[in-house]
């Protein structure tokens, strides 16, 4: 196990992918709002200063005073994808090492001759000015120590953006000022219940007999503990572990109340989410399809949920069959619903799945069919041909009313820049 | 059963041929990959489309495509990306008085020193040209 762990992450990274292409966006306060226009997911430095938290809706806060000044923006998946590529890109070419932890977030084997702080401060200098990512950078020797030391070096500017916790001592000083529900993997009940016990601090949580900490928190508890302490217990995984499952969930963008409608939204990501399993080369023998009401803007609470076990398959009009075979079952007229997914587990790789004794679809036709489809898609872009069950207007569709361009995946939609 | 149609053709690459065997069957090739002669798949390198045709002296053209790349090192008289009080521009670059000036293309306008606190920034140095219609 590598000596020294990093984790280097991107400062609002929404915000920050948006005005690496919109300098207009630079100086003025700035959110990225979830799938359908919702909630605050981004937060640009003046916009938290101004008192936006992550997950508020937007639709409630923006009448608050000093919001006027903030500028909003629909999230751009394709634009965060490509930057975060970018990222990982540049990191990877200065540290062999990288394990892509999220779409910002990189933990790095830090294990490196030279002098690690000149590294990690040509790295964050590099990244941003390669990949226009502004980054905070912390480093120890584990990786929860690495994760903390990151949010230290968020949260005080004053430490230019890294933060060294190799030291004990150093260490120490932290651990007795920061409270234990700062660590990674301690969430906000389990600091609760320490915090009743008189375990406040990551001093008083690293102090405790690790028995006690076991007992108190299970396994998982007793490894944040040793980690807290400098024992590494959780290694370096270069390599996303293999898909459990595929989820597409959606909230509609504005409420459904016909049939119709309902049948072309779950048959979209039942379509969805079998794209997601042919690109994996797998298939799924489990099929969940739930739906549900929002009851936060009044209206009266009704949901439903139905699995079943399938014939293994990533067959677009197969998945959709079975998708609207259950929803048939949970569909109650009378509600606006706001929100519907389909999931499929059991995943398995497609190539070696044992024959049928009675199948009800000839697999090859149906693996050339959609391979057909989804070159076609990879193509020109993504939805050109698609099951007309799915939908033509999809007025159900999430709201994206302020998205940027897709300024580094699309020919049609890159940068434009004035000769001068 | 092996099939040259359905896919336009695109299939056939001159090698598997079925009455006499091709002579070039071990010598396929396949055809030049732009993306990689423009080095696009690396992470510095970003497509800009050109807008106004200031730039027309320097071959420089209203809709050409360029691909910027921001590892480059900024070099006296290259053409860059910068952005300049929230705008973007496309403009030449000159080292001069022991700074950097981004250089108008007409005599009419003053250069302007690059100033991070006057919120001028060179972005990126312009590496290559393409032009989808001559």
């Amino acid at each position: 196990m590598p000596a020294t762990y990093g984790l280097i992450d991107g400062n609002s990274f929404y915000c920050s992918a948006e005005r690496a292409f919109a300098p207009g966006l630079r100086r003025v306060p700035l959110i990225v709002l979830s799938n359908n226009d919702g909630c605050a997911i981004a937060r640009s430095a003046e916009a938290k200063a101004l008192g936006v938290r992550m997950g508020d809706p937007w639709h409630l806060i923006r009448h608050r005073p000093g919001m006027d000044s903030v500028h909003w923006q629909s999230s751009n998946y394709p634009l965060y994808a490509d930057m975060s590529r970018r990222f990982y890109q540049v990191v990877a070419g200065m540290v062999p090492r990288v394990e892509p932890y999220s779409i910002d977030e990189f933990f790095l084997d830090l294990d490196l001759p030279g002098d690690l702080h000149a590294l990690c401060t040509a790295l964050r200098a590099e990244v941003l000015r390669v990949a226009k990512i502004p980054t905070c950078l912390g480093w120890g020797p584990t990786k929860t120590i690495a994760k903390l030391a990151n949010h230290l070096a968020k949260r005080h500017p004053e430490l230019g953006g890294l933060c060294d916790l190799r030291s004990p001592e150093l260490r120490a000083a932290w651990y007795a000022r920061l409270s234990v529900g700062e660590v990674w993997g301690i969430g906000g009940r389990t600091a609760e219940k320490l915090r009743r016990l008189g375990v406040g601090t990551i001093a008083d949580f690293v102090a405790l007999d690790a028995r006690d900490a076991r007992d108190l928190l299970t396994v998982v508890g007793a490894r944040v503990q040793l980690e807290l302490r400098g024992v590494s217990c959780l290694p370096l995984a270069m390599m996303a572990a293999p898909r459990q499952g595929a989820a597409v969930t959606r909230s509609f963008g504005r409420p459904v109340t016909r049939w119709a409608e309902m049948r072309e939204a779950v048959a979209a990501f039942a379509h969805r989410a079998a794209e997601k399993l042919r690109a994996e080369g797998l298939v799924a023998g489990h099929l969940t399809v739930f739906l549900h009401t929002n009851p936060h803007n009044g209206d009266p609470w009704h949901s439903g949920q139905r699995a079943a076990r399938i014939e293994p398959t990533a067959d677009s009009g197969a998945l959709i069959g079975e998708a609207l075979r259950l929803l048939r079952s949970l569909w109650q007229p009378g509600y606006r619903y706001a929100k519907a997914g389909v999931m499929l587990n059991d995943l398995r790789p497609e190539a070696g799945q044992p024959r049928m004794l009675f199948p009800t679809r000839d697999p090859v036709r149906s693996a050339r069919v959609m391979a057909a489809m989804d070159a076609v898609n990879a193509r020109h872009s993504a939805g050109t041909l698609r099951p007309l069950a799915t939908g033509l207007a999809r007025p159900w569709a999430a709201r994206a009313a302020r998205l940027s361009p897709r300024y580094t995946t699309r020919l049609e939609e890159i940068l434009v820049a004035r000769a001068w | 059963m092996a099939s040259n149609s359905g896919k336009g053709g695109a299939d056939y690459d001159g090698g598997r041929t079925t009455g006499f065997a091709s002579p070039a069957g071990d010598a396929i090739e396949g055809p030049i990959d732009l993306g990689e002669v423009l080095d696009l798949r690396r992470p510095h390198r970003y497509p800009v489309r050109v807008l106004g045709d200031a730039l027309r002296e320097r071959g420089i053209h209203p809709g050409d495509i360029l691909i910027a790349d921001a590892a480059a090192p900024p070099a006296d008289g290259r053409v860059c990306i910068a952005m300049v009080h929230g705008d973007v521009w496309v403009c030449q670059i000159a080292y001069k008085r022991g700074q950097w000036w981004l250089r108008p293309a007409s005599g009419a306008r003053e250069p302007l020193p690059v100033v991070a606190e006057d919120d001028i920034e060179v972005w990126a140095v312009v590496a290559a040209l393409v032009r989808t219609e001559v």
